[in-house]
This record gives C-alpha cells, sequence and structure tokens, in this order.
C-alpha cells in the first residue's frame, strides 16, 4: 500500500489562520492509518497570495489542495486517499 | 584597526555584609569616534559611602576623557582633585581608565588599584609604564600606559577585592595576588581560546570568591574584562526583494556573506532556495510545543525561520522578555544575534498580500518597521554594530 503524504503549510498566514492546530495532525491519526501517513511541514506553500486558491490555512495531501483546513478535513482527505487506494489495489 | 571589535563586559560582587557595590564600573561608547571608555573605580571603604565615592570618581573620569583633554593632564586633576582621608590617610577612592582610540591605540591610566593584566595570545605580558606623583605631596602615584591593540588581545583590570582575596587564609597568606590571578586567567583562555569577555570576567570574580574564606566577599570584587577580536558577523535577511529583478541579488548576497546567515520569511527562503538550487525542509516536530512556526533547514543558510510572527517574539525576546522554558525559533534567532558583534540586516521590502487580509486574529507589523526597531535594540541595549539595508 502506497503511503499517503499530508504537507501541512506553516507560513505566517496558514500559521494564524489555524495552522498552528494543524500540527498536532499525527496526534490523532491511530496507529493503523499512521503507519500509512507520512506528515512533514512546508515553510509556506505560497497559496495565500492567489485567492482563486481558497482560504488559509492549507494543507496538500498526495498534492492535492485542502483549503480552510482543519483537523477533520484534513482526516477525512486521508482516509479517502487510502481506501481508494486500497480498491485500486 | 577599525574592523577589531571590542567586546567590554565587566562582573562583580558586593562585600556580603553590605546592600551596595563600593565599586564602580562606567562605560561610556562613542560610536561615531569609534571610541570606547571603561573607568573602574574602588572607593574607600564599602557600602554606600564608598558607592558615592567610587561612582563620583568614574564620572568624573568617563566626563573628562569625553571631552578629549589630554590623557595624563585629566587624570592628574581627578587625582588631585580627589582628598586623602585625615584618618587613614589612603585616597578616597582609585580608578582605573581604559581608553581605546580609534587608530587602535589604548591608553590606561590607574591610580591606586591593582595593574591591569593583558593577555596576547593568551599569556600575560609586561607593558612599560610611565609614573607622576600626586602634587598634594602623598604616597599616590598614577601609572600610565599606551600601546596598540592587537586581534585576540584581552585586557582583564579589577579592583584590590580580586588580588586581595583569601588575604590571611592559609593558602594565601598574602592573598591571590596580581599574580595569581594572570596565572587564572591565562589557564582559562587557555583552555578555551575563544572565552567571552563576559564569562572571563564572571570566572576571575568566581575564581577571587573561591579564595575568600567561606566563600563569602569580605570586599567588593570586580573584574573588567575588554576583549579584542575579529568581529563575529551575522546576515540577517527577511523580506521579498521590491522587485523580482533585484532576487538574484539578495540571494548573492547570502551566498558570498562572510559569517553566519539567517533567512526569515516564507517567501525570502523561497527566492534564496530557487537561486541556490537547494531543497527547504520544515523540521514539524523539533519544536512542536512552540508557539511559534517551526524552523527549516536549506544547504547555504544557517537558519531558516518564518518571518514576521517569529521577528516579533525576537524582539520581544531581546526586549527582556522571559525566555520560555522550551528553546524555539526566536530564542535561537535572538541568541544568535546576541552573539554577533556585527549584524547585517536585508530587508526586502514587497507587500505580503495575504498579511493585509482584516481577518488574520493578530496584528502584523509592516516588516520595515519591525526591523528598523530590531535594529535599534541592538544597537542601543546590547551595544551591536547594525547595518540596515532595504532591497
Amino acid at each position: 500500500m502506497k503511503t499517503v503524504n499530508v504537507s501541512i503549510c506553516t507560513g505566517t498566514t496558514c500559521y494564524l489562520m489555524g495552522g498552528a492546530h494543524l500540527l498536532t495532525f499525527d496526534e490523532m491519526l491511530d496507529p493503523c492509518t499512521a503507519d500509512h501517513v507520512s506528515i512533514c511541514g512546508s515553510h509556506c506553500l505560497g497559496l495565500c497570495n492567489d485567492e482563486s486558491n481558497g482560504k488559509p490555512p492549507f494543507v496538500k495531501v498526495n498534492d492535492q489542495v485542502i483549503s480552510d483546513a482543519t483537523l477533520n478535513k484534513v482526516l477525512d482527505k486521508v482516509r479517502e486517499e487510502i481506501e481508494e487506494d486500497a480498491h485500486v489495489s | 584597526m577599525k574592523s577589531l571589535f571590542t567586546e567590554l563586559e565587566f562582573h562583580q560582587v558586593r562585600k556580603h555584609s553590605q546592600h551596595t557595590a563600593g565599586d564602580a564600573f562606567m562605560v561610556h561608547k562613542d560610536s561615531e569616534n569609534h571610541r570606547l571608555l571603561a573607568v573602574l573605580s574602588d572607593g574607600l571603604g564599602s557600602g554606600v559611602k564608598a558607592n558615592i565615592l567610587a561612582n563620583m570618581t568614574a564620572k568624573m573620569a568617563i566626563k573628562f576623557a569625553e571631552t578629549h583633554t589630554d590623557f595624563v593632564h585629566y587624570a592628574k586633576v581627578i587625582m588631585n582633585s580627589l582628598p586623602v582621608c585625615q584618618v587613614r590617610k589612603i585616597a578616597y577612592s582609585t580608578f582605573t581608565v581604559v581608553d581605546c582610540r580609534p587608530d587602535g591605540s589604548v591608553h590606561i591610566v590607574e591610580q591606586g588599584n591593582p595593574p591591569f593584566i593583558l593577555l596576547r595570545d593568551g599569556a600575560p605580558v609586561e607593558i612599560p609604564f610611565q609614573e607622576y606623583g600626586s602634587e598634594q605631596g602623598d604616597y599616590r602615584k598614577l601609572r600610565v600606559y599606551r600601546f596598540n591593540a592587537q586581534p585576540e588581545d584581552r585586557i582583564v583590570f579589577f579592583s584590590d577585592g580580586v588580588t586581595e582575596s583569601g588575604m590571611g587564609s592559609e593558602g594565601y597568606p598574602l592573598g591571590w595576588r596580581n599574580k595569581g590571578c594572570a596565572e587564572f586567567s591565562h589557564g582559562l583562555v587557555e583552555h578555551d581560546p575563544k572565552i567571552s569577555a563576559r564569562l572571563l570576567a564572571k570566572q576571575i570574580v568566581r575564581g577571587a570568591l573561591q579564595r575568600e574564606p567561606d566563600r563569602r566577599a569580605y570586599d567588593d570584587i570586580t573584574c573588567g574584562v575588554l576583549y579584542f577580536r575579529t568581529p563575529r558577523q551575522t546576515l540577517l535577511a527577511s523580506g521579498p526583494p521590491f522587485s523580482d529583478k533585484k532576487d538574484r541579488e539578495y540571494a548573492d548576497r547570502v551566498r558570498t556573506f562572510n559569517g553566519c546567515t539567517i533567512v526569515s520569511g516564507g517567501t525570502s527562503a523561497d527566492i534564496v532556495a530557487r537561486e541556490f538550487g537547494a531543497d527547504i525542509e520544515t523540521d514539524l516536530f523539533r519544536f512542536k510545543r512552540s508557539k511559534l512556526p517551526p524552523i527549516s533547514r536549506m544547504d547555504g543558510v544557517d537558519l531558516v525561520t518564518e518571518g514576521i510572527l517569529t521577528l516579533t517574539e525576537t524582539l520581544n525576546l531581546l526586549d527582556g522578555k522571559e525566555r520560555p522554558a522550551q528553546p524555539n525559533a526566536a530564542t535561537l534567532l535572538s541568541d544568535q544575534l546576541v552573539n554577533s558583534d556585527i549584524i547585517h540586516i536585508l530587508v526586502g521590502t514587497r507587500i505580503n498580500q495575504a498579511h493585509q487580509d482584516p481577518n488574520l486574529p493578530v496584528e502584523l507589523e509592516i516588516r520595515r518597521s519591525l526591523m528598523r526597531r530590531i535594529a535599534t535594540t541592538l544597537e542601543d541595549r546590547y551595544f551591536k554594530e547594525v547595518k540596515l539595508e532595504f532591497i
């Protein structure tokens, strides 16, 4: 099974708009899911400068942008990715 | 010679039975004329009286020196104007004035204080001096020294609390004496050739205190250290340049800088990484409990942090805010600034549109004014040489 890559933006805007809270994402993963997720930080994804990207904070899950990200939104997306991967394989 | 940086620090312990130190240490830095003055004065007796005598003498010396009066002349005036105690027949106060001139020469005048120690390449060296007697026909003498400072020279000067520590004890019947202190300092510098003036002064005072019976100071113990060293330089680059045509120049400044480099800000880091062809790695977990965004790593740059939030906190720390228990990006940044002698601040002035969003929960200061405040604090509070530049 492939790994789901989660990239959390820690730039000023994202950090202030809720990104600080997203840094605890690793703590809400159950061990089974955690095995398939790789979390990394980004100093700035550079998405906040264009309104068409939506609102900060931004998180990328396998290169898909989640705007106005919350822990639950990211978790849902990660689960979706894992399930999709399971279907394919 | 101007390229030599002078680090001046002192440490003091007051006599254990007193609430006020009877030694005074005063510094005057004239950055326009690149002149540095330090005065150490020991007032007769201890406590408040000694404090007043010492402070008066030190202030007098500083004021006199500032006026560019001839060095020997003003020292004589001070000595001759200070009376001798009628009861004890000793001077009201003693002093050491260290005067560093922009041409690299050092003038030192001593009256009554133990002779200073010059550590050159770590070892004590003798410096010739001239002596002038007192006009009042008493025992007092002025010792005047003139020499040129060399890189890595350290001038150690102190009150008699240092040389007379342990006096009368079995190990040190005549006290620690100049020789003992010189050997001790020599040992410290040999052990750590880059030891800072701050630490050396502190260790010498501690050394003196250890020789005192019960480790209690029986006299005011004050030690000042002046360290001439090649300056430690740091470049703090923050903010993208106003015009993207300057991006290359911006990155080149970081690349060619001779010293420690810091980049603060996401976009700034991106620009530098792009021009360097380097990758940025963000360490999410190192300072996880911190209230600041994490730091990142990039080849060719010593420290990469987020911009405005980290810099605002850095300014707070420099202004004396209590440090958090755990290190974070701002403590790393402020430590690096405080440990540098010359700080170049390169501020990119392009406005970050995203920061103008009124929905952002805190006030985000404009980078230009924030950086200017950091520069002023470093200059005024930490006596750093700061070069602020906008790009």
